[in-house]
């Protein structure tokens, strides 16, 4: 805690006045990290904030960083909202009158019936960001939605942080361990993930656990020599774009290596199951009429016939050895039928020349004996780790290259023992409670409609079935927690919401996405409301307290959607009528296994474990317990995702048409511009959109503390590539392409490699010297694999922000 | 007596600045004031580069040319080891700010803050614990080291890069950590600038990483495909 005491002199120093409280919250940004504060209050202002360092397992002491820490600063910034705004000019033109909150939700609940009573009201769309770290206060939000009958779009599929490549071959979006398990590892490989600037709270246990203590081999694949690189023994700067092509050589290598962990395939892995050759499928038991069509036939070695296997557990029973080559024929309803392992098909596919470390080599601009090097310490210098960032997912064909990096891992084995695992750490969908009780209302969940159909403005042609596309499309959008007009490809979504009738922001900052709304509703930042905060970084529930209560005009969610319910609907009103105490209760009753025994005292005195292995390694129940994929993904009930991974185990075949029609059936590269229109593929540049230590996403932007240590707003380019366009360091530079352009300064650097331009994700556009930040992004597009099944942010589409290609060219 | 020093580990370091905001906050400086620096190290050329960071912040030497060189007395080596810019007795003539060898001491002519001026956070509760016009710098949190307390930017650092402690006992907590690190990791502590003369009591312990690079040094071509494929 802060001592408030001067600066000491001669003759020592003095305390500052005032009635002097610390208290013990956690705070909940968008970058998950969920970290425990000490906050000192003086006269209810929050003067100090200091982390807890109270986690009961103490290698999680201290948790906290430079954002957290400034948060004072947005707290009590110059763009703060502080009183609800109504818009008085065109949409975006600035122009505004302060409202009374009964005017504001007056205009607000009077759009809404009418919307409701001429459209319907799933024409009313809710779109909050990363609903997993605030589960009593974004979930109000959520359950007004449901009890009105409205639309809602997950946030974690917009934003790309659904990882489709998990989903395909796990059967769920993400995978993480808790971040102490990093400290096992002996390999650790950093995949474009920047773990020194993105998961500053956790870094730890790379830095000062796993190097220090087991001189663990990090490697760092990525274009630019990242903040993460410093502490590397081996940075790789990959070609942008070729990771799925590096990983499957990788593949390749172990292979021919000879380190197939093949128990780890048989017990965990589809590889065994048999693929029928007259049509793609599966051999289901019900094909030889030895069971049901949801259990699925291996050829075993021990008696050298058909077996199915068990789908109770993981487990196999005792002398079961299913075979990983060689092609069968099964009589199938009287017709002679060719059966092949998917390993044979796997290892066919896999060992051809375009995968050999040779002939990658140049494409991934790693040479051969390095790829071949990190293969081998993956393989055999165990534990092995890996930990993805978001800028392999963030393409087109982002799925394929995470479902080649977990082929990696599964041919291994690195799955299921602290220090193994393959995590990515996005934007946490992961929740770690049972919030169904809370969030919807007797079981009535709001219509779920990907935010990507919003955009396009019409459904695709291969839209699913599942997806009730509203039938007079979109009239109302309310966006809460996020700004989505900086964050996301901001021209679409600007023409999607010139569409509406009704547009509202509910933040604390006046972000760009405030400045283009009709109403904006003062929201109080997480130091002034009460929540119950989870995160997948660490395994502690918490609570957030109301440190001080909502600052200026400001309310909570909570309060603001129970008046809007009253006004829109006064017969939900007693749907919506509890206070935060009641409702954490309530989700702690029927949280599922996670939570059982935890209680709100406990939660008030500080950080709680949940029920869960320690430390966790990500998969538990399966790797540590035999039970069948997927992992549950609350708040979905047991069972909902077992129509995409029917085998219970990780796939590395899919069997839907779609996926055959593509050529994806296994996992395969392709090149990842290959999309694009021609004349985009012909721009000279590729761009990464790193997160900056700075900000979390668009947040802090606009954090003066913070503004004082940032260099502004750069992108960091190569000197060859300045050179050759006559650009100098700290030249005003405008990236462009047939998307869009925008303005900012040169940054010269050597860290970056030639081809490939960076700038820090989250810049306002105030900030930059012109344009909008994000508008030389690709254009909305979805994934036909990404649309066969539909669960909100399980499965769905995901994005492809990375893909794009530029050019930069210096402006006078 | 005791000889105050900081140990910075640069393996641990991920240069992460919460140690720069925690002390902001904690000593409440205004803008462009920073006691605790971390330089942002790139050398090299690519593909050959490296990165490194140094935290940076007063040395509290043993022989502080910024105390010989106040022509006030204004500063002050207490017997802790701790140097100390009186803020009552400091005319701001800037001699501390010239002598420094580190760069660490800073005089600014007036005082730019971050929040509007009407915020009680920074009206009543920051402005009012510093003086105006006088040189300041890092005093390895003295008002806190007086309550038992570490300096903010060591509880604030998320990797424990930093450890406090005095370097004159052989069972505290600093010389144990280079006991074991010089046993496990072979790694002993150096300090900045030893040529100077003015006995800095900071001390570090060099990075781990080995910081390979291996490509084949090509720039990142476009790769044209005849027609977009889906």
């Amino acid at each position: 805690m802060a001592t408030r005491f001067s600066v000491p002199g001669r003759h020592g120093s003095t305390k500052a006045p005032g009635e002097t409280r610390v208290v013990r919250t956690t705070d909940s940004p968008n970058c998950t990290g969920a970290c425990g504060w000490l906050a000192t209050v003086v006269d209810d202002v929050i003067v100090d904030l200091k982390p807890a360092a109270d986690y009961p397992c103490t290698e999680y002491n201290p948790r906290g960083c430079l954002r957290g820490m400034a948060m004072t600063h947005l707290i009590y910034g110059p763009d703060r909202v502080k009183k609800p705004l109504i818009r008085t000019g065109e949409r975006g033109e600035g122009k505004w009158r302060e409202a009374s909150w009964d005017e504001a939700l007056d205009y607000i609940a009077d759009k809404m019936i009418h919307i409701r009573d001429t459209y319907g009201p799933e024409s009313m769309l809710l779109f909050n960001q990363v609903v997993g770290t605030g589960y009593v206060q974004k979930g109000a939000q959520v359950r007004m939605a449901a009890l009105l009958g409205m639309s809602f779009a997950t946030a974690y599929d917009f934003n790309g942080d659904i990882s489709m490549g998990f989903t395909h071959t796990m059967g769920i979006d993400c995978v993480e361990c808790e971040t102490k398990s990093w400290g096992h590892a002996k390999t650790a490989i950093l995949w474009s993930s920047n773990v020194f600037q993105t998961r500053i709270p956790d870094a730890k246990f790379l830095t000062t656990v796993a190097k220090q203590r087991n001189n663990c081999k990090i490697i760092v694949i990525d274009p630019r020599c990242s903040q993460t690189a410093k502490g590397a023994d081996l940075w790789a700067p990959i070609h942008p774009g070729t990771d799925g092509l590096l990983a499957l050589s990788m593949c390749f290598t172990v292979l021919e290596g000879g380190w197939v962990d093949w128990e780890f395939l048989r017990k965990y892995t589809d590889v065994c199951t048999l693929i029928r050759e007259d049509n793609g499928q599966r051999l289901r038991a019900s094909d030889v009429g030895m069971g049901t069509d949801m259990e699925f036939m291996v050829w075993d070695e021990t008696t050298d016939s058909l077996a199915k296997l068990p789908t109770e557990s993981l487990k196999l029973p005792e002398g079961l050895k299913p075979s990983f080559r060689g092609t069968q024929t099964v009589t199938i309803g009287g017709n002679q039928v060719k059966v092949t392992p998917v390993f044979q098909t796997l290892e066919d596919t896999i060992m051809r020349d375009e995968y050999k470390p040779e002939i990658v080599a140049k494409t991934c601009d790693i040479p051969a004996e390095t790829i071949r090097e990190i293969a081998k310490e993956y393989a055999l210098n165990r534990p092995s780790s890996i930990i993805i960032g978001m800028g392999v997912n963030h393409r087109l064909h982002g799925d394929l290259t995470i479902r080649s990096i977990l082929l990696l891992s599964a041919l291994v084995g690195a799955h299921g023992k602290p220090g193994e695992s393959v995590s990515i750490y996005s934007g946490q969908h992961h929740f770690r409670l049972d919030v169904s009780k809370w969030w919807f209302p007797d079981g009535k969940r709001p219509n779920g409609v990907p935010m990507h159909y919003f955009v396009m403005g019409e459904p695709t042609t291969t839209i699913n079935p599942k997806i009730k596309y509203p039938k007079n499309g979109f009239k109302a959008l309310f966006v809460s927690h996020g700004n989505p007009l900086v964050t996301e490809f901001s021209t679409p979504l600007k023409e999607a919401i010139d569409k509406l009738e009704l547009f509202v922001t509910i933040d604390f900052s006046m972000s760009p996405t405030c400045d283009y709304s009709d109403v904006v509703l003062p929201a109080p930042t997480f130091w002034e409301k009460k929540e119950l905060v989870g995160t997948s970084c660490h395994p502690y529930l918490q609570i957030q307290q109301e440190v001080v209560p909502p600052q200026y005009d400001s309310r909570t969610e909570l309060w603001m959607v129970k008046e809007i319910v009253r006004r829109v609907d006064p017969t939900l009103f007693k749907e919506m009528d509890f206070e935060e105490p009641d409702i954490i209760d309530m989700m702690l009753a029927s949280g599922g296994k996670e939570v059982a025994g935890i209680t709100y005292e406990q939660l008030e005195k500080g950080p709680v474990r949940l029920n869960v292995h320690d430390p966790e390694v990500g998969c538990d129940e399966q790797f540590l317990e035999d039970k069948l994929f997927p992992p549950r993904a609350y708040p979905f009930p047991e069972g909902a995702q077992r129509e995409f991974l029917k085998t219970g185990r990780m796939e590395f075949y899919k069997e839907e048409d779609v996926f055959r029609q593509f050529g994806e059936a296994i996992p395969i590269f392709k090149p990842a511009f290959s999309h694009l229109p021609v004349e985009d593929q012909k721009l000279p540049l590729s761009i990464v959109t790193p997160h900056s230590k700075w900000r979390v996403h668009s947040t802090h932007s606009n954090n003066r503390v913070l503004l004082n240590l940032n260099r502004g707003a750069v992108v960091e380019i190569n000197p060859r590539d300045a050179a050759v366009r006559g650009i100098r360091d700290g030249d005003p530079v405008e990236i462009f392409n047939y998307n869009g352009s925008y303005k900012l300064w040169a940054l010269l650097t050597e860290t970056i490699k030639p081809g490939v331009l960076c700038v820090d994700h989250g810049w306002w556009d105030r900030y930059l010297g012109g344009g909008k930040y994000h508008s030389v992004h690709t254009h909305q597009k979805v994934k036909a694999t990404h649309e066969n099944y539909y669960l909100p942010a399980v499965y769905a589409p995901g994005q492809h922000w990375k893909d794009t290609r530029v050019d930069v060219r210096s402006v006078k | 007596m005791a000889k105050m020093s900081m140990l910075i580990d640069l393996t641990r370091c991920i240069g992460c600045d919460a140690c720069t905001v925690a002390c902001k906050q904690e000593n409440g400086t205004p803008m462009d004031v920073f006691f605790a620096r971390v330089l942002n190290v790139e050398s090299g050329t690519y593909p050959n580069v490296k990165r490194l960071y140094i935290p940076v912040l007063c040395n509290h030497c043993e022989v502080p040319a910024c105390l010989k060189a106040c022509p006030n007395k204004a500063i002050v080596k207490r017997h802790d080891g701790i140097v100390l810019i009186d803020q009552d007795r400091c005319r701001g003539t800037g001699a501390c700010v010239s002598a420094c060898p580190y760069g660490n001491i800073i005089l600014q002519e007036s005082e730019l803050w971050y929040l509007n001026e009407d915020e009680p956070y920074e009206r009543d509760n920051v402005k009012p614990r510093l003086n105006s016009g006088v040189a300041r710098k890092c005093t390895y949190c003295a008002h806190r080291v007086d309550e038992g307390l570490d300096p903010a930017c060591v509880v604030a650092c998320p990797t424990t890069a930093r450890i406090f402690g005095d370097l004159d006992d052989p069972n505290g907590k600093l010389r144990m950590y280079m006991k074991e690190q010089q046993d496990e990791t072979n790694r002993d502590p150096f300090c900045l600038l030893p040529e100077a003369g003015t006995k800095p009591s900071g001390r570090y312990l060099g990075p781990m990483a080995s910081q390979n690079v291996s490509t084949l040094g090509q720039a990142a071509q476009p790769e044209v495909f005849e027609e977009a494929t889906p």
